[in-house]
């Protein structure tokens, strides 16, 4: 690798612009190269340091440095400066009393190791990337899984990671295991899919705004160009010209925008623990099946399912299996998928098993339902198998004999449809011999009679929390519904309607999962009446009392076996399946038209649920106490009923471990080739160009042909190379104008040559040296800087020096400044005792909504999560925070190499009337009475060392205590939140 | 109403003026406060304007003799379409039903159906006898003092990047607005309120949003403040349950403390100017109120306005909209931001026909029309109109075909209709053309980097001097194109 200074080529390539700085000389070819961020670091003798390069020039322009700061005043700097929060009463006497020379250096690494330095120095680099949580734009669509690269950044401070590394890792973080770090390719905001036209020229001038914004990304912040400019047209000043845009941008071809899981070697464990847990779900689908009564065994089994089926049965031979649909509930018959499991519990019927099928006709639709989806292993409609007629039949062929125990299958797993639902059918395999037998159907299936409404009523006179919801869920034969109760014991009722026109011989009610939630109130007694009168209005029909029944239920959960009074016709309580249900059999009622199901409760008491009713016909003829099929004993039903809460358990934390797995980074694809495009219009392509970088800094260049992520990894090294004479001066650059507000060279972004020249271009170079021989370590530098005397100097202006250097560029004090927008919302919470300092993870939220349309109202008291620090917020691009916004926050639409220090009325009305500055008043009065007592001298004394760490002065006290005494405590926080003296990094 | 600095509270003006803060600019300790404040990036080019910290607001000089001092912009989000408002075209008349010969098969949103007439009569009007459509029968009575620009383009076919065009001069999200621009190198007229005023629709905020009247890099004294008739400005006044007296007392010890807090810092200018600006701010706090009062406002200018519409509440708002528009002229506010029309929702709650056009521009235009024609009416009546400039305007225009299967018109960037009135426009022109068919423009094409020129030239500004320094290079609202339209300059 080589670094050239000057080149003969860009000597003619860039000679001519469109136009030139005052004072330069078109005619004559300049030499570009000849500028001095080009040229390697100069070198030093062991001796110097920073206070010695400040004094130097101090000395030369007649100036002098200022006398050290007071004791506080250096705290509360270094506090806010490094971890952006105030010190505590506590931390600010301990250093105080303390007298040990070391203390100042002791303070500095407690400091840079605490959790909240990452936080609050992540922040500058965010605002360089424009980081934000959504897509920008007009729809500005959220972008939920931006934030591990976020995170990234914070963790990468925190751990010091070397800057070179820091470098590589966000250009090309999948192939240095910080996969997360690529999120930096992707912060820029762009348009999605809907929002680019569907004409080609459309689509490729969006793909190149794309491309665009990593250039402009990449190179302003490593490498301080403004690469960008040169697009459309040869940098106007810099040695960049628009081959060496579109060279630089075919380093990225193959990079596009969008989420993906996040690979590293963390996610590596992960991904095992994730494997070890599915594992874990197929054995409890085993156990759990083991509980389900065996097909053809004679014991009545659960009704057909639209949402999922097992059909478990002694093990088989299987070569072939065959399900034939004899009905369905309407219409062809679609089934998602087919799952046939063997001894072992693995689903041996995957296509991807080389598994093949056939089927008597299929209806295909393409991407929605097709044959092959029938063992595709994917789940829903849009991935089923339909039948081309009523009834018909699917199979599967497998390459070998297996020995099967168990199928599962359904019409749509994701529970959207329950139409196309097999009601008859028959399960059949053959073995190697071609011999068929059946396995499971649906004739010991119970039969429900379709409730097609239904109504709750909470009953009458209710207090209290009265919400009831009712769901007919459109499944076969179910109501669910759930009634929250008040105080009153007055029964609740539910009506249902049974399928229309249908004679049916209602013989059995089945209930589901009656749940209370007070375990001394009891469900005193459900009454069941069923009628024939066919009126459509529900309740006001006439339920005959003929079939009037009762059962006395005496507890809930505590006890799931109700005290059974039999009451008129024959009740039997029966508790057949592991799902628990209760089951209310009488005799049969021919025609019954509807179901009135009414509830008291013995005493006050909160609420009871009912999941579920089913109306069966006739059951079939029950083999009590067979030998063999599973004794649905309560033991066995506990056991059940916590495996398959271990399962769900398992599947939440699945879900949480793909949600937390995603980054919005680089996706990384075959890169296209590249052309420079005449004035940047991606409809003008000309030249191809190769992955090469700046010519006027170097001679890297790879084929056409070079893979995607060695394209990456080249330019990645290239950049954090030592020996690019860029990229260590911008990195301490930005360093340093994190500590004082200004940068050595005030152009953070821009190195070139309309970027401000450097007011210490030795110091800068000593810097970027020492930074190097560190090892990159942005700690070091950061203990040289606050360690260093120029630091230490007071805040005080000095009118002498100032008529000299009024903008302290020379540092002969240290220039105070405004806290940032973070920095103010962080440490009011941290003075008021509310900060929450939660760490990673999704953003909290500023406004009502994430993303999109239609405007962003703003969150006005917060709580919880709301309080974390603000680094932390979901960013919405574009749309300032309602009170802290007006601070010169960032939008994250361009980059931000430097905040601005403005000063507007909207921010003082901002912070003197938003709810978030009244509430935090409140809470930091609220605070100081329970440290401080109820005498308000001590109140105003500790009120003064919470925010400003010192006494108040005797006029200062009996200024706040007449107004606290008059106007309340929260009357002097709300204006200490306001003050300067508490505002400032002094 | 036009107050100056004189409304510093005597406390506020007494404690900047014991630090020889204010209107002493020639002291080093103002310079200092200058350069601190601004940041010496925006002063790079050394020609740019010179900010008081202490009254951001203050009027400052513009480059040259300008022709008009304030600017309303009335901006109708969605693109409205060219062939049925302002731009006539007898042939697609002609050849309605039938296929555009050579034009596009898809456009923005899929692919094009046959071209189709105007969806309302035009018929000609005032001395002129522009041809003007059915579709706005208030505003076609004012083509008189009207110059129409017929053949303007976009950069962009995407309604967001397409409005940033459009107000920031950039498709990206991010470049200082119009009015930021404006109000940094002039200033405001008025030192009670902001210099720039955004006034968002009743149905909603704009497509692109912030972006509209955000200060990009500019300093963010600069950004627009939104706020409207039915809307006010958020924080203006604390919670409920805060007595005046409560408030007081804070703002009198906030002002205590921070003048012991300045002894201690003597020369600071950037404490001097927080100071300011909570001076600034509570005049704010009585002013804003004060001029989104309507209730001062005669039964017959709420009645010329349309604002007392029970029947329509949303052109009652927007008529609302427009009176306040019209007092904050009226008070000296240098740049209002009038928006008719909001977010993208299919067309119903802004000029997006891409369906139904016809009837969705029936309801549009019922709130634009009688609002915004009283509007320039009353500010001509006031004579606010000479030294006003009004501009209309919308992001891009619409195809001559509908979409397939459709009664609605896709985006069309390649040649739109804007135009101006008001103080320094040369009224009754008509100047650009597109062909006869409305698809493109072809005679006197400009894009829209030559109507915000013409804009700032008209302010007395020079577009590619008004400059400030970001990452790299000087930008400017026009990029590094624009050229002054003259033939719309009076």
């Amino acid at each position: 690798m080589r670094f050239q200074l000057t080149f003969a080529s860009v000597l003619l390539t860039i000679g001519w612009t469109l136009g030139a700085p005052d004072g330069v000389d078109l005619a004559k070819p300049e030499d570009r190269t000849d500028h001095w961020s080009f040229k390697p670091l100069a070198q030093f003798k062991a001796d110097w340091n920073i206070d010695a390069f400040i004094k130097e020039k101090l000395i030369a322009n007649g100036l002098a440095m200022s006398q050290a700061a007071d004791r506080l005043t250096w705290l509360r700097r270094v506090y806010f400066d490094l971890i952006g929060l105030p010190p505590s009463p506590e931390q600010v006497t301990a250093f105080l009393t303390d007298t040990d020379s070391g203390v100042h250096d002791r303070v500095v690494d407690q400091l840079l190791a605490s959790p909240r330095y990452g936080e609050r120095w992540a922040q500058h680099w965010l605002d360089v990337v424009r980081y934000a949580d959504t897509h920008g734009f007009e729809v500005n669509t959220p972008r939920p899984n931006a934030w591990p690269y976020r995170d990234y950044v914070i963790a990468a401070f925190n751990n010091d990671t070397p800057f070179d590394q820091f470098i590589r890792e966000q250009i090309a973080g999948d192939q240095f295991g910080k996969d997360a770090g690529t999120g930096f390719l992707v912060t820029a905001a762009r348009l999605l899919p809907g929002q680019i036209g569907k004409d080609a020229a459309s689509m490729r001038l969006a793909r190149q705004d794309e491309l665009g914004e990593i250039v402009i990304n990449t190179s302003e912040a490593f490498l301080g160009l403004s690469v960008g400019c040169a697009r459309c047209h040869n940098h106007k000043f810099d040695a960049i010209s628009a081959k060496d845009y579109y060279s630089m941008q075919a380093f990225f071809a193959g990079v596009s925008y969008g989420e993906r899981p996040i690979q590293s070697s963390e996610s590596e464990a992960l991904h095992k623990q994730k494997e070890e847990l599915k594992s874990r779900v197929r054995e409890i689908d085993r156990a759990v099946a083991g509980l389900v009564p065996l097909a053809r065994s004679g014991v009545e089994r659960p009704p057909v399912k639209a949402s999922i089926n097992v059909e478990r049965f002694a093990p088989v031979k299987a070569r072939k299996i065959r399900f034939t649909i004899q009905k369905t509930n309407l219409y062809e018959p679609c089934i998602d998928e087919l799952e046939v499991f063997d001894s072992n519990g693995n689903n041996i019927a995957l296509s991807s098993l080389n598994v093949t099928r056939s089927a008597s006709g299929s209806k295909e639709e393409p991407n929605r339902h097709q044959l092959d989806f029938i063992n595709d292993g994917k789940f829903g409609n849009t991935h089923s198998w339909m039948c081309n007629e009523k009834t018909g039949w699917v199979m599967l062929e497998f390459p070998i004999e297996h020995t099967i125990e168990r199928v599962v299958w359904a019409r749509d797993r994701d529970g959207k449809f329950k139409d196309r639902l097999a009601l008859e059918y028959v399960i059949e395999v053959a073995d190697d011999s071609g011999k068929w037998q059946a396995v499971a159907d649906s004739k010991d299936r119970r039969s429900l009679i379709d409730i097609v409404n239904g109504v709750v009523e909470p009953g009458p006179g209710r207090t209290g929390n009265n919400v009831f919801e009712n769901a007919f869920d459109g499944d076969v034969g179910t109501m669910t519904f759930t009634t929250n109760g008040g105080t009153v014991t007055a029964p609740q009722r539910s009506l249902l309607a049974l399928e229309e026109g249908a004679i049916h011989s209602l013989s059995h009610i089945r209930i589901n999962d009656i749940e209370g939630n007070d375990n001394n109130g009891r469900m005193k007694q459900i009454t069941v009446r069923v009628t024939t009168d066919s009126d459509k209005d529900l309740t006001a029909r006439a339920y005959s009392d003929v079939t009037n029944l009762s059962v006395k239920m005496f507890s809930g959960d505590a006890n799931p076996l109700p005290n059974v009074v039999i009451n008129g016709n024959t009740i039997e309580h029966l508790d057949t399946e592991h799902d628990g249900f209760y089951s209310i059999v009488f005799d049969p009622v021919p025609g019954a038209t509807g179901i009135e199901l009414e509830w008291a409760n013995e005493r006050q008491h909160k609420h009871w649920t009912i999941r579920e009713i089913e109306a069966c016909t006739s059951a079939p003829e029950v083999q009590k106490n067979q030998v063999g099929v599973i004794a649905q004993d309560p033991k066995q039903q506990s056991k059940s009923k916590s495996l398959m809460q271990e399962k769900s358990n398992i599947e939440a934390q699945l879900r949480e471990f793909s949600k937390s797995r995603s980054v919005f980074g680089g996706i990384f694809g075959k890169p296209d080739p590249v052309h420079i495009l005449n004035r940047g219009d991606a409809e003008q392509p000309e030249e191809e160009v190769t992955p090469t970088v700046l010519s006027a800094l170097g001679d890297l260049s790879l084929a056409k042909d070079a893979p995607e992520s060695e394209r990456r990894v080249a330019l990645a090294k290239w950049i954090a190379d030592e020996k690019n004479p860029l990229t260590a001066r911008v990195a301490v650059n930005r360093i340093w104008q994190g500590h004082f507000g200004i940068g050595i060279v005030e152009t953070a972004n821009d190195f070139g040559k309309i970027g401000a020249a450097p007011s210490h271009p030795r110091l800068l170079d000593w810097l970027a040296a020492e930074f190097i021989r560190s090892g990159w370590s942005v700690k070091h530098l950061h203990r040289l800087i606050v360690l260093s005397d120029t630091y230490r100097q007071s805040e005080q202006i000095v009118t002498h020096a100032s008529a000299k250097d009024a903008e302290v560029r020379l540092l002969w004090r240290f220039p105070s400044r405004r806290l940032e927008a973070e920095g103010i919302r962080d440490a009011m919470l941290a003075v008021s005792g509310r900060l929450n300092l939660k760490t990673g993870g999704p953003g909290f939220d500023l406004f009502f909504s994430r993303g999109g349309l239609s405007g962003f109202p703003p969150i006005l008291k917060f709580q919880g999560d709301g309080l974390r620090r603000m680094i932390y917020a979901h960013k919405i691009r574009m749309e300032p925070d309602s009170v802290f916004g007006a601070f010169d926050c960032p939008d994250a639409g361009q980059s931000v190499s430097r905040r601005r220090q403005s000063t507007t009325p909207i921010q003082a009305l901002n912070l003197f009337n938003s709810q978030f500055t009244i509430d935090e008043s409140e809470a930091m009065a609220k605070r100081v009475r329970e440290d401080a007592g109820a005498q308000v001298p001590a109140q105003v004394a500790r009120t003064y060392w919470l925010a400003y760490g010192r006494d108040p002065h005797p006029n200062e006290m009996a200024d706040a205590e007449s107004v606290v005494h008059r106007q309340g405590l929260e009357t002097l926080c709300r204006a200490i939140f306001n003050s300067n003296e508490f505002l400032f990094i002094p | 109403m036009r107050n100056g600095a004189e409304h510093i509270s005597p406390s506020g003006r007494q404690l900047l003026d014991r630090r020889a803060f204010l209107g002493n600019s020639a002291t080093a300790l103002s310079s200092i406060a200058l350069t601190s404040l601004l940041g010496t990036e925006g002063l790079l080019a050394g020609k740019q304007p010179v900010i008081d910290p202490s009254r951001p607001y203050a009027p400052r000089a513009p480059h040259f003799a300008p022709k008009a001092k304030n600017v309303l912009v009335i901006f109708c989000p969605g693109a409205v379409s060219q062939l049925e408002t302002w731009d006539y075209k007898p042939e697609l008349i002609k050849q309605d039903g039938k296929p555009l010969a050579g034009g596009p098969a898809v456009t923005f949103q899929g692919p094009s159906g046959n071209l189709a007439k105007p969806q309302y009569e035009f018929r000609p009007r005032g001395q002129t006898g522009k041809m003007v459509s059915e579709m706005i029968p208030n505003l076609a009575e004012l083509t008189d003092d009207i110059a129409f620009i017929h053949s303007l383009t976009s950069k962009s076919n995407t309604h967001g990047p397409a409005e940033n065009f459009l107000s920031t001069g950039f498709v990206q999200d991010g470049f200082p607005s119009m009015g930021g621009w404006v109000s940094y190198a002039l200033g405001s007229e008025n030192q009670n309120l902001p210099a720039f005023v955004s006034i968002p629709d009743p149905r909603g905020i704009p497509q692109s949003s912030v972006n509209n009247w955000g200060p990009g890099f500019l300093p963010a004294e600069f950004q627009g403040t939104p706020f409207s008739a039915s809307k006010p400005l958020l924080h203006l006044d604390p919670p409920a349950g805060i007595t005046t007296d409560q408030n007081q007392a804070a703002r009198s010890l906030l002002q205590r403390m921070n003048a012991r807090h300045l002894e201690k810092h003597p020369g600071d200018g950037k404490l001097a100017a927080r100071i300011a600006s909570y001076e600034l701010a509570a005049r704010m706090q009585l002013s804003v109120p004060e001029i989104g009062d309507l209730n001062s406002e005669p039964a017959h200018v709420l009645k010329s306005y349309g604002a007392d519409n029970a029947s329509n509440p949303i052109k009652a708002g927007f008529a609302k909209n427009c009176i306040l528009a019209r007092r904050l002229i009226e008070s000296g506010v240098r740049f209002v931001q009038l928006f008719n029309g909001a977010y993208a929702s299919g067309g119903t709650l802004n000029w997006d026909g891409h369906k139904d056009l016809k009837k969705q521009y029936d309801v549009h235009a019922e709130i634009l029309d009688q609002p915004a024609t009283a509007l320039i009416k009353d500010l001509r009546d006031r004579g606010l109109l000479e030294e006003t400039l009004v501009v209309w305007c919308t992001e891009f225009g619409r195809m001559p075909m509908f979409q397939r299967g459709a009664k609605g018109r896709d985006h069309n960037p390649d040649g739109f209709t804007c135009w101006m009135t008001g103080a320094g426009v040369k009224p009754g022109v008509s100047h650009g053309l597109t062909d006869e068919l409305g698809r493109k423009a072809i005679h006197n094409v400009h894009p829209l980097y030559d109507f915000n020129a013409t804009i700032l030239h008209l302010l007395g500004l020079d577009h590619e001097k008004l400059t400030f320094y970001h990452n790299g290079i000087e930008r400017r609202l026009t990029n590094v194109e624009g050229n002054v339209i003259g033939e719309v300059i009076g």
